[in-house]
């Protein structure tokens, strides 16, 4: 087991978001959580990574506690989160933002062939290395929020909503670039997403989510899209 | 021979009075504060910049920086070159312990911008009195660098003076290198640009942000070693220097150190200017005039919210 969430309570304030949520990711799975909006996906995925840790419960990461390490520790261990709302580094140049997703000291080392990979991944990204992130597109800040996550040396990757507010053909150029992460990589993905179809292709395994609670878990191709759609509501 | 400028006192003074010799003296004259201003605005731009707190006892530390250096020079009879070295690396340190005892815990709770500014010029009025105690009201000043004088054209300009604004050159230039090309530099950077994305990529926030106000403390005590060779000093000085950062970093842009620069070079000439045009008396009006300006014509700054 790669990432293991066992009954984590979370709050914002007196404002309970998580209620004894369990999880897990097996190492090299992609594993989806949907639900809707403002029900505590992106909290648990902050949970995990260390920026707002749980009240109570426990997070595994290969089989040692994170529940309280800091984000320096968590991300120098391999997990690495990439927030919907990007926090790209402005007036930083692509370049940039890249080198600084290897700011821990594991990654340093493999610049060069992180860079590579991330280069191949989204070739856009090369030809814009030195354009300042407060410039780009939707698409290309997409691109360098997940190719900075990949930067990291993670082996545990955490994409929230990477496809939100996109065109279709972008959608699904995001969509691949995610698979050809995990296929080509190995890396373990857990995605949140509310591209319902996308994520069932993509993923090996759903969750949803509700009001802070983990409503059902199920194989990917144990689900229709019409039965998920009904749960949200 | 025309009279010159420093018999004009009155306001309205006719230009021709004034010679071309006088007016290059002031631009030299304001180009060498600009420079030293200048480096003063630096270390005021990176707490900003990087901690979003504005350090009211910016001037204090400078002066500070300076009397240590003094300390050393004086009372150890050290050399200029070690007596500053220590003298930075002293600040270095103080500074460290100041945001570990001071700043980290106030930052902690709510209501830390005001907290921080009350902390700091609460500070500052401290440890001026400090070294009002320890080394009393007699004005001090730190030797020239080098002696003689070099004379182009209209103009006499001390090596002292050159060297100064050699040494600041030197000084920006080591600061942008540590900034764009360290790791460190980089991360604090980062964090004034995005904290959420300094999280994201694995910075340690408080490390960054004591490195950050430890790094500017020792840049605003050289600054003030360099201010020190040039003004006489005493402790109440230090408020003069804070008013002055002040303005030229918001005239600037806050957090830019770019904007900085710029902004303490123009404000430099301009205070030259006004001295020139209309007298001493004059500077301090003047100063608050640009800050007035700047705040109603475009309160973000030459930089415009561009940020470290």
């Amino acid at each position: 087991m790669t990432v293991e969430v066992q009954e984590i309570d979370s709050f914002y304030g007196d404002l309970q978001v998580l209620r004894k949520v369990s999880l897990r990711v097996d190492e090299g799975e992609v594993v989806a959580l949907l639900g809707p909006n403002g029900h505590g996906k992106s909290t648990l995925l902050k949970a995990i990574a260390g920026l707002h840790p749980p009240t109570s419960g426990s997070v595994r990461y290969r089989g040692e506690d994170i529940s309280r390490a800091s984000n320096e520790r968590i991300v120098q261990m391999g997990l690495a989160y990439i927030p919907e709302e990007r926090h790209l580094f402005p007036y930083m140049t692509v370049m940039e933002n890249l080198r600084l997703g290897a700011y821990n000291p594991r990654a340093r080392g493999r610049i060069g062939e992180n860079l590579g990979f991330v280069f191949a991944l989204f070739p856009r990204l090369e030809e814009r290395r030195d354009q300042l992130c407060s410039t780009l597109s939707g698409g290309e800040s997409r691109m360098v929020a997940i190719g900075r996550g990949l930067m990291s040396d993670a082996t545990f990757l955490m994409v929230d909503e990477p496809s939100i507010g996109l065109s279709p053909a972008l959608k699904k150029a995001v969509f691949d670039s995610i698979r050809k992460i995990n296929q080509g990589r190995g890396i373990s993905i857990l995605i949140v997403e509310q591209e319902i179809e996308h994520a069932l292709r993509l993923a090996s395994r759903i969750y949803m989510m509700k009001k802070g609670q983990i409503l059902l878990e199920r194989g990917a191709a144990d689900i229709e899209k019409a039965e998920i759609e009904k749960a949200y509501f | 021979m025309p009279p010159s400028a420093s018999s004009s006192r009155r306001a309205g003074i006719l230009p021709g009075r004034l010679t071309i010799r006088d007016l290059i003296n002031a631009l030299v004259s304001g180009f060498i504060s600009g420079a030293l201003y200048a480096s003063m605005a630096l270390g005021l731009t990176i707490i900003y910049g990087v901690i979003h707190v504005f350090n009211f006892g910016h001037g204090i530390v400078a002066v500070l920086g300076a009397y240590g250096a003094w300390l050393f020079l004086t009372s150890l009879g050290l050399g200029m070159i070690p007596s500053i070295l220590i003298s930075c690396v002293a600040m270095f340190f103080f500074g460290l312990l100041i945001y570990k005892a001071t700043i980290h815990p106030l930052l902690q709770k709510p209501n830390w911008e005001f907290s921080t500014i009350i902390f700091l010029l609460g500070f500052g009025i401290f440890l001026e009195n400090m070294l009002l105690q320890a080394f009393g009201p007699r004005v001090k000043s730190i030797p020239p660098f080098f002696e003689g004088a070099i004379e182009i054209a209209f103009v006499r300009i001390n090596w002292h003076e050159v060297s100064l604004v050699l040494i600041v050159i030197a000084f920006v230039v080591a600061l942008h290198f540590f900034l764009k090309k360290t790791w460190i530099g980089q991360a604090m950077r980062a964090v004034a640009q995005e904290m959420d994305g300094a999280r994201v990529v694995g910075i340690n926030i408080n490390r960054t942000f004591s490195l950050a106000f430890a790094v500017a403390i020792a840049a605003t005590g050289f600054s003030g070693i360099l201010l020190g060779t040039k003004y006489y000093m005493t402790p109440h000085i230090g408020w003069d220097w804070m008013v002055k950062g002040f303005v030229i970093v918001v005239f600037g842009g806050l957090g830019s150190a770019t904007g900085a620069v710029y902004g303490a070079f123009i404000l430099g000439i301009a205070e030259a200017m006004a001295t020139l045009y209309l007298g001493a008396l004059w500077v301090w009006p003047v100063w608050f005039f640009i800050f007035v300006i700047i705040l109603l014509l475009r309160p973000q700054g030459i930089a415009g919210g561009r940020t470290l």
